[in-house]
């Protein structure tokens, strides 16, 4: 058990060394990105969703963790396969990989989330006692993003489409996704479209907390912690479904 | 009768791979193959042997026959589909040139991380480090850069130290003997000797027949997946010789 831990650790030592290995800006990079896009956005929307108040604040409080999701998504999608090498030679628990890269990206993104308090407070964040709830609130979202994750994961070992599948779809995604619009903007009839995304909910929470400066009602904490555990079920089975044949197709 | 180190009774081990491809995709969908996805392809059939300790234990074969699946059932990697495989020990893993490194970290970095992989806890690992680094021969400043721009035989003399600073119960070694100057090879069939009169059990797979000859006591030979000699190490070594006449 403790060496279980140990072997996390360095795993993930190892992930946040490699992220930005070779490159200048090094971990600047997780706060410049989302920064960037805010300027396009502001720059683009703010004419269109001038109506929605404090819509820098509004955006940034979506986008950050749109980021910290498809990065999530993006490291655990390609972790058996990155790790192939090791894998085959000794023996480790499959799911080590995995959980490793969703710790790399939630330490990134804790380290990130300095900065952009500073932002955030500089566009017009309250801080107050609720806001201290994104944290348990990011490990309800992290565990989603495993549980997806693993469910990928192991299917691109066999088919490598899916990561590609993955890098084609997930735009689309970001703009199925209350992001950078409310969803007020959307006709009440299609609503209910825009709620088959379980992304919906989650940036439903991250937005009370941190924009309108109340905890997620019970109702998205318990949509949320359902989706969280459906996903982990299912990412869970598949990988264990999927592992027989893993270290042969790696 | 001394308790077997390991204990491989009766394996079958296949390799599953994937029905894959445009073509395949259409039946996949129509053809019910998702229900059963794998193809499968027996590598080993109905495989036994029995180590004891202090047994240098040599594994021959052609390219692709199943040496290195037997070493990877053992090694807990791959789970064979029928029979069991009980080890009495820790195994440590030779690994394959390089296997497992990671090029942009540095050498200790390596270290560490593959210790890790090996279970060692991280005070085994400060204890362990000072022995490893010294039976590789390198210096701390060399072991500073990153391991892409070590040599294979500086990668190997890496490989080689992790495995055997410590005296393993099991220890597995693949083919990874080939590279490394003389010196360092000489030092390292040695070490191997050291670890084998310890008590410790080793396994050995090597196109090197020479280097087996010298330190292995018993051995099989393993044809597509099937053992077709077994028992001392002369005499299988004779049996595979015979093969390629």
């Amino acid at each position: 058990m403790k060496n279980t831990i140990d072997t996390v650790i360095n795993l993930t030592r190892r992930n946040l060394k490699l992220k930005y290995k070779n490159s200048i800006l090094g971990y600047f990079w997780s706060l410049l990105t989302p920064l960037f896009y805010l300027s396009i956005f502001v720059f683009v929307f703010s004419r269109a969703f001038g109506s929605v108040e404090n819509y820098p604040l509004y955006a940034l409080t979506g986008l950050i963790f749109w980021q910290f999701f498809n990065n999530g998504i993006n490291q655990i999608i390609n972790s058996f396969i990155s790790n192939a090498g090791i894998i085959k030679t000794i023996f480790v628990p499959l799911k080590f990989f995995p959980i490793s890269a969703i710790y790399t990206e939630l330490i990134s993104f804790l380290l990130s989330l300095i900065p952009f308090t500073f932002v955030m407070l500089f566009f017009g964040l309250q801080l107050n006692a609720q806001s201290l709830f994104i944290f348990p609130y990011l490990a309800i979202f992290s565990f989603f993003i495993l549980g997806i994750g693993l469910t990928l994961a192991s299917l691109n070992v066999y088919l490598r489409d899916v990561s590609i599948l993955w890098n084609t779809l997930s735009p689309a995604l970001f703009y199925f996704s209350p992001i950078v619009y409310t969803a007020s903007f959307v006709p009440q009839e299609y609503l209910w479209i825009l709620k088959l995304n379980p992304l919906y909910y989650f940036f439903e929470g991250t937005r009370s907390i941190l924009y309108h400066g109340v905890l997620p009602s019970l109702m998205n904490l318990g949509i949320t912690a359902t989706l969280a555990t459906v996903a982990m079920i299912i990412g869970v089975f598949t990988l264990k479904k999927l592992s027989p044949g893993m270290v042969s197709n790696l | 009768m001394m308790q077997p180190k390991i204990e491989v009774k009766n394996i079958t081990v296949n390799y599953y791979s994937f029905n894959k491809g445009i073509n395949s995709l259409k039946d996949f969908v129509t053809g019910f193959k998702f229900l059963n996805p794998f193809e499968r392809k027996k590598v080993l059939e109905d495989v036994s042997i029995t180590v004891y300790p202090g047994e240098v234990f040599g594994i021959l074969g052609r390219n692709g026959a199943g040496k290195s699946t037997l070493l990877k059932s053992i090694a807990g990697i791959l789970n064979p589909s029928e029979g069991s495989v009980v080890v009495n020990g820790t195994i440590a893993p030779l690994l394959a040139i390089g296997a497992g490194m990671e090029m942009e970290l540095t050498g200790i970095e390596n270290i560490r991380l593959i210790g890790s992989l090996l279970n060692y806890s991280k005070a085994e690992m400060d204890a362990k480090i000072e022995k490893i680094i010294a039976f590789s021969e390198l210096s701390l400043e060399e072991l500073q850069r990153p391991v892409k721009t070590f040599s294979s035989g500086m990668v190997s003399r890496m490989s080689f130290s992790l495995a055997v600073a410590d005296t393993p119960d099991i220890l597995i070694i693949d083919e990874v003997l080939a590279v490394g100057d003389r010196g360092f090879r000489d030092k390292c069939l040695d070490r191997v000797r050291e670890i084998k009169v310890a008590g410790s059990t080793i396994l050995f797979v090597s196109h090197n027949f020479d280097e087996m000859q010298k330190i292995c006591t018993r051995g099989i030979c393993i044809e597509k997946g099937k053992i077709t000699a077994e028992g001392d190490f002369q005499k299988v070594g004779e049996y595979y010789k015979s093969l390629f006449k």
